[in-house]
C-alpha cells in the first residue's frame, strides 16, 4: 500500500499540460523561422503559425474529447471498439514507427546541432549515442517520472526563451516589421504547412488521456498547453524577424539560436551564451524525444500485454540507434522528418476526425454507460 | 525496492536464524535459579549476586544485576536498605514475595518474570531481579542507569541560533527531550526491538492526528523486516528500511538535533530513535528538505530565505563547478571573455596536465586531506590545515603541477561542499561531482547536461517512503512552495507540507485567521 497516492503510476491533469508543450518543442523550434521566412514575406510567417497552432489546438481538444469518452482505457482497447481490432492493429503499427521514427529524428538533428556548435571533433555516432542512452534510461524507468521531467524542465526551458527575447529587445529594428500582410494566399498555405512539422507532438493526448487521474478540466488544460508553443514560437518567430529582417532570416540555418549569440550578459562572465543556450535547449530535445519514444513504448505495450516495459525499451534502442546514423548527409535528414511530420500529421488528422465521427455516430463510450 | 524487501522477507522464511532460548520456567529453588543464570550468562564478573536472610523465617534471597548497566544508588537505597530495614516480615516464602512485591520496593516499575527468557533480557537492560528461596518467580526491578554521556552540543550540526541540546545516546533522555517540545497527548512512541542478538529499543515517533497513518503502517511493515543479530547505530536501520540502496542520494534524514526531529514530526513526518545513538532519522524527505537548516525558522525570514538561496547557490557550485570549468577550459574555450581566457591561460603554462586531470587530481587530494581531517584527532588536527594549505596549494602551485585557478576552483568547490547542512547529503554530492566532472571532461557541456538530466530522471524514479524525491517540484504542490525555496514569514506559513499528506493540514489554530 502506498501512503502517498499522488506518487502512484497515474498522471495528474497538470502533469499532462505540461507534457504537451514539452513534446511539442524541440528541434524543429530551432530552424523554424528560416523555414517560415521563406514562405511568406517580412514578419507574416506569424498568421501561418497562429493558424497552424490554433488547427491543432483544436485537433488535440477533439483528440481528447475521443479519448475521455474512454476514461481508464489505453488508445488501442478504444481504438478497437471504434474500429474494429485489425484495423486498429495496423494504425498503431503506422503510429508506431513513425513516433519511432520522429524520435530518432529528433536525436540525429541534436547530435547535428551540437556538433556544430559545441564539438567539432567528436563523432556524431558517439554524441547521439550517449544521448539516446539517456533517453533509453528515462523512458526505462515509470512513466509518471517522464512526465515529472516534463514538469521540472518546461519552466527552465520557457525561461531560456524569455531570456533569449528580452536581451534581443534591443536589438530589434521595426521597419524589419513592415509591411505587414504581403504575403499572397499561396505563401500562407506553404507557411501553414511548413508549422506542420512544429506542432506534431500535440496527439500524444490520444494517448496519455485515458492514463489521467481524475480528469475534470482536461480540455481547458489541453488548450492551455496548446497555447505555451503556439505564444512561443510566434514569440521566437517575430524577434528573430525584427533583428535580422526576413531575407537575413531565410538564410540563417538555426536562426533561433543565432538569437542567442546576441545575448549578452552584463558583467562579461561569459562571452557567448549561445552555448550555454544551446545546452540548455537540450533539455526540451530530451523531453521531446523521450516522450515520442515512450509513446512508441505504451503503443507496443498496450498490444503486446505481457512484453516487460523496460526490456521492450532496451529492444528498441539499438532499432533507433540504426534509425539515428542511417542517413549519411544533413539533408536527408531534413528530407526525412519532412516526410515524416508530414505524413505523420495527415494522418493523425484523418484518424482523429474519423475516431470522433465514429464515435459520435456510435454514440459509445461513456455516453453509451450511462444510457 | 518492494520487491526487495519481499525477497528479504522470503529469505527470512528460509532459514530459521539459530536463537538461544531459554524458555524453561525458574525452579523453587534458589540456588538453582542462580546457578542456571550463571550458567546461562558465562559466569561473568559484572553480574553481581547479593544472598541475604529476610525476616525471622530466615528465607534466603537474592539480589543479582549487572554492575555498570545499574544506577547502584537506586539498588542500595531502594532496595537493599528497604529489605534489610524491614521488620515483621512474614515467614512463609509466598507471602514474602507478596509483601515485598507490594511494600517494600520504593522502585517504580516493577514486574513479575517465570521463565528464564523473561528474566535474562531486563537483567542484561539494567533491571535488578530479586529471588525468594521457594517462590518460582523472580521480581524484575527496573534500576537501569549507570554512566550516560551528559547532553551536548550536537557536533556534526552546529547553528548560530537555536537550541543547544542535542541528542545522546540514551533512549529515555531523548524521547524526554522530545517530550518537552510537544506537550501534545497525542504524541506517540511506538517502541520495537531490533536485532535478535542486541535487541536494543527502537521508538516510532509520530504525531496521531498528524500524521498520514498509512506512513506509519509502511515505516512499521518496513521495521518489521529487519533481521540482523546486532543494530549499532541507525544507520544499520535507515540501510534495512531505505527504498533503494543503489542510490547516492539518501532516503532518509538522520539529525542529532531535538529541534529538527520536532519540527519534523510537526510537519506529519515519522521520527525513529534508536537506543544507543544519538542520531534519530526522519523520514520520507524530498530534495528541498535536504537543503534546508533548521535555522531557517529561527532567524527572520528574510533571513532564512537569502540563506536558503545561498545553499541552494552552494549546492550547485559544489556540483558543477570544476566540471564547468574544465568544460569551458578544454571544450567551450570561447565562452570565455577573453581577457579571463588570457589570464587562465598564462597561469596554466607549464601545467604538464590537461585541465581533466587537473582537476581529478586536486578534487582527489582533497577528499583525502577531508577523510584524514575527520579521522585525525583535535589536537593534531591543525596539522592536516597546514600540510593540505601548504604542501597542496602552494607547493603544487609553485612546482608548476597545477594552476592556481584550478587551487582556487577546488577550495571554491570544498567550501559550497560545507556550506550543505546535511552531511550525508553533502557526501552525495562529492559523489556526484566526479562523476559531472568526467562528463565535462568527455562532452563538455553537452556531457554536464546529459548528467544533469541523467540526475534529475534519477530524482523522479527515485521514493523515499513512497514521496518521490522531486516532490514539491514535480509533482507539483503549489502551497508547500512557501517553504521551499522562499522560507515565508512564519504566519504565512499556514499549512502542513501537502506532499505528506497530513491529516490535520493547517498548522495554525483558526485557519491563521485573527479572532
Amino acid at each position: 500500500m502506498n501512503p502517498f497516492p499522488y506518487s502512484d503510476e497515474a498522471i495528474s491533469e497538470n502533469e499532462l499540460m505540461f507534457a504537451i508543450p514539452s513534446t511539442i518543442m524541440g528541434v524543429s523550434i530551432l530552424s523554424l523561422p528560416r523555414k517560415l521566412a521563406l514562405d511568406t514575406l517580412y514578419s507574416d510567417g506569424w498568421i501561418s503559425l497562429l493558424l497552424a497552432g490554433v488547427f491543432f489546438a483544436i485537433l488535440a481538444v477533439i483528440g481528447t474529447k475521443v479519448a475521455s469518452k474512454f476514461p481508464n482505457q489505453s488508445y488501442f482497447s478504444y481504438a478497437s471498439t471504434l474500429v474494429t481490432k485489425p484495423v486498429a492493429i495496423g494504425i498503431v503499427i503506422i503510429q508506431i514507427i513513425l513516433f519511432i521514427g520522429l524520435s530518432a529524428f529528433s536525436i540525429r538533428s541534436l547530435a547535428y546541432i551540437s556538433q556544430q556548435y559545441l564539438f567539432e571533433h567528436t563523432p556524431m555516432a558517439v554524441i547521439s549515442l550517449s544521448f539516446l542512452l539517456v533517453v533509453v534510461y528515462a523512458v526505462s524507468g515509470s512513466r509518471a517520472g517522464l512526465f515529472r521531467l516534463n514538469v521540472m524542465f518546461l519552466p527552465i526551458i520557457l525561461i531560456v526563451t524569455i531570456i533569449i527575447a528580452v536581451f534581443n529587445i534591443t536589438w530589434i529594428d521595426l521597419k524589419n516589421f513592415l509591411p505587414l500582410f504581403k504575403t499572397d494566399m499561396k505563401g500562407y498555405i506553404k507557411g501553414f504547412q511548413t508549422s506542420f512539422e512544429v506542432y506534431i507532438g500535440y496527439s500524444i493526448v490520444l494517448f496519455y488521456v485515458g492514463l489521467v487521474n481524475k480528469p475534470k478540466k482536461l480540455t481547458k488544460k489541453v488548450i492551455v498547453g496548446m497555447s505555451i508553443p503556439i505564444i512561443s514560437y510566434i514569440f521566437i518567430f517575430l524577434v528573430t524577424i525584427g533583428v535580422y529582417g526576413n531575407m537575413v532570416t531565410a538564410n540563417i540555418e538555426l536562426p533561433s539560436l543565432e538569437l542567442a549569440k546576441r545575448v549578452d550578459i552584463p558583467g562579461g562572465i561569459f562571452e557567448r551564451i549561445d552555448a550555454i543556450i544551446f545546452t540548455i535547449w537540450t533539455m526540451a530535445i530530451f523531453n521531446t524525444a523521450s516522450m515520442l519514444l515512450d509513446v512508441a513504448v505504451l503503443l507496443i505495450t498496450s498490444v503486446f500485454k505481457q512484453i516487460k516495459k523496460r526490456i521492450l525499451t532496451f529492444v528498441l534502442a539499438p532499432i533507433i540507434y540504426y534509425l539515428v546514423m542511417l542517413p549519411q548527409e544533413i539533408h536527408q535528414v531534413q528530407t526525412a522528418s519532412i516526410l515524416l511530420s508530414q505524413f505523420m500529421v495527415y494522418f493523425t488528422m484523418v484518424l482523429i476526425v474519423s475516431l470522433f465521427v465514429i464515435a459520435s455516430i456510435r454514440g459509445v463510450g461513456k455516453n453509451e454507460k450511462k444510457s | 525496492m518492494v520487491r526487495s524487501i519481499m525477497n528479504r522477507r522470503k529469505r527470512k522464511k528460509n532459514s530459521q536464524p539459530q536463537q538461544h532460548k531459554y524458555p524453561q520456567n525458574l525452579s523453587k529453588q534458589l540456588t538453582s535459579n542462580v546457578n542456571n543464570l550463571k550458567q546461562i550468562l558465562g559466569e561473568p564478573h559484572d553480574l553481581k549476586i547479593r544472598q541475604l536472610k529476610l525476616g525471622e523465617g530466615n528465607i534466603t534471597c537474592a539480589i543479582t544485576y549487572i554492575d555498570g548497566l545499574v544506577d547502584s544508588k537506586t539498588v542500595q537505597v531502594s532496595i537493599l536498605a528497604n529489605l534489610e530495614n524491614a521488620k515483621q516480615l512474614p515467614t512463609e516464602g509466598k507471602e514474602l514475595f507478596q509483601h515485598i512485591y507490594n511494600k517494600l520496593l520504593s522502585v517504580i516499575h516493577v514486574e513479575n518474570g517465570k521463565t528464564m527468557d523473561e528474566i535474562t533480557l531486563p537483567l542484561l537492560s539494567g533491571s535488578t531481579l530479586l529471588y525468594i528461596d521457594g517462590v518460582e518467580t523472580a521480581l524484575i526491578v527496573d534500576t537501569s542507569g549507570g554512566e550516560m554521556r551528559s547532553i551536548e552540543e550536537p557536533v556534526t550540526e552546529t547553528l548560530i541560533r537555536g537550541p543547544r541540546e542535542g541528542f545522546i545516546e540514551n533512549l529515555q533522555t531523548n524521547l524526554a527531550i522530545i517530550r518537552r517540545h510537544i506537550k501534545d497527548p497525542n504524541l506517540r512512541f511506538k517502541t520495537h526491538q531490533t536485532g535478535r542478538r542486541s535487541k536494543k529499543n527502537l521508538v516510532v515517533a509520530y504525531v496521531d492526528g498528524i500524521v498520514n497513518p498509512a506512513l506509519v503502517k509502511e515505516v512499521e511493515r518496513r521495521l518489521q523486516s529487519i533481521d540482523i543479530d546486532i543494530v549499532l547505530e541507525s544507520g544499520y536501520v535507515e540501510g534495512w528500511i531505505e527504498d533503494s540502496f543503489l542510490s547516492p542520494f539518501p532516503q532518509i534524514m538522520n539529525s542529532e538535533r531535538p529541534d529538527k526531529v520536532v519540527a519534523a514530526l510537526m510537519q506529519g513526518k515519522v521520527a525513529i530513535l534508536l537506543e544507543g545513538t544519538p542520531f534519530a532519522l526522519l523520514m520520507p524527505i524530498n530534495f528541498s528538505n535536504i537543503l534546508q537548516s533548521a535555522e531557517d525558522h529561527y532567524e527572520r525570514w528574510i533571513i532564512g530565505t537569502l540563506l536558503r538561496g545561498l545553499r541552494y547557490f552552494a549546492a550547485f557550485l559544489s556540483i558543477f563547478l570544476p566540471a564547468l570549468y574544465v568544460s569551458l577550459l578544454t571544450l567551450q574555450p570561447g565562452m570565455l571573455p577573453s581577457m579571463l581566457a588570457f589570464s587562465i591561460a598564462a597561469s596554466r603554462e607549464g601545467v604538464p596536465f590537461p585541465p581533466l586531470i587537473e582537476a581529478f587530481m586536486m578534487l582527489f587530494t582533497m577528499e583525502l586531506l577531508q577523510e584524514a581531517g575527520a579521522r585525525l584527532p583535535q589536537t593534531i588536527g591543525q596539522t592536516i590545515g597546514i600540510v593540505g594549505g601548504l604542501v597542496i596549494g602552494e607547493a603544487a602551485v609553485q612546482a608548476g603541477i597545477v594552476s592556481p585557478i584550478m587551487v582556487i576552483i577546488v577550495a571554491l568547490t570544498a567550501i559550497s561542499n560545507f556550506a550543505i547542512p546535511a552531511y550525508s547529503i553533502a557526501i552525495s554530492f562529492r559523489i556526484i561531482r566526479f562523476g559531472f566532472l568526467f562528463a565535462a571532461g568527455i562532452f563538455g557541456l553537452y556531457g554536464i547536461i546529459l548528467a544533469y538530466i541523467m540526475v534529475n530522471i534519477h530524482f523522479v524514479n527515485l521514493k523515499s517512503f513512497g514521496v518521490p524525491y522531486s516532490t514539491s517540484f514535480a509533482p507539483f504542490f503549489k502551497r508547500d512552495f512557501h517553504d521551499v525555496i522562499v522560507r515565508s514569514p512564519i504566519h504565512q506559513i499556514k499549512d502542513r507540507p501537502e506532499y505528506l499528506q497530513p491529516q490535520d493540514t493547517v498548522s495554525m489554530d483558526n485557519q491563521g485567521e485573527k479572532k
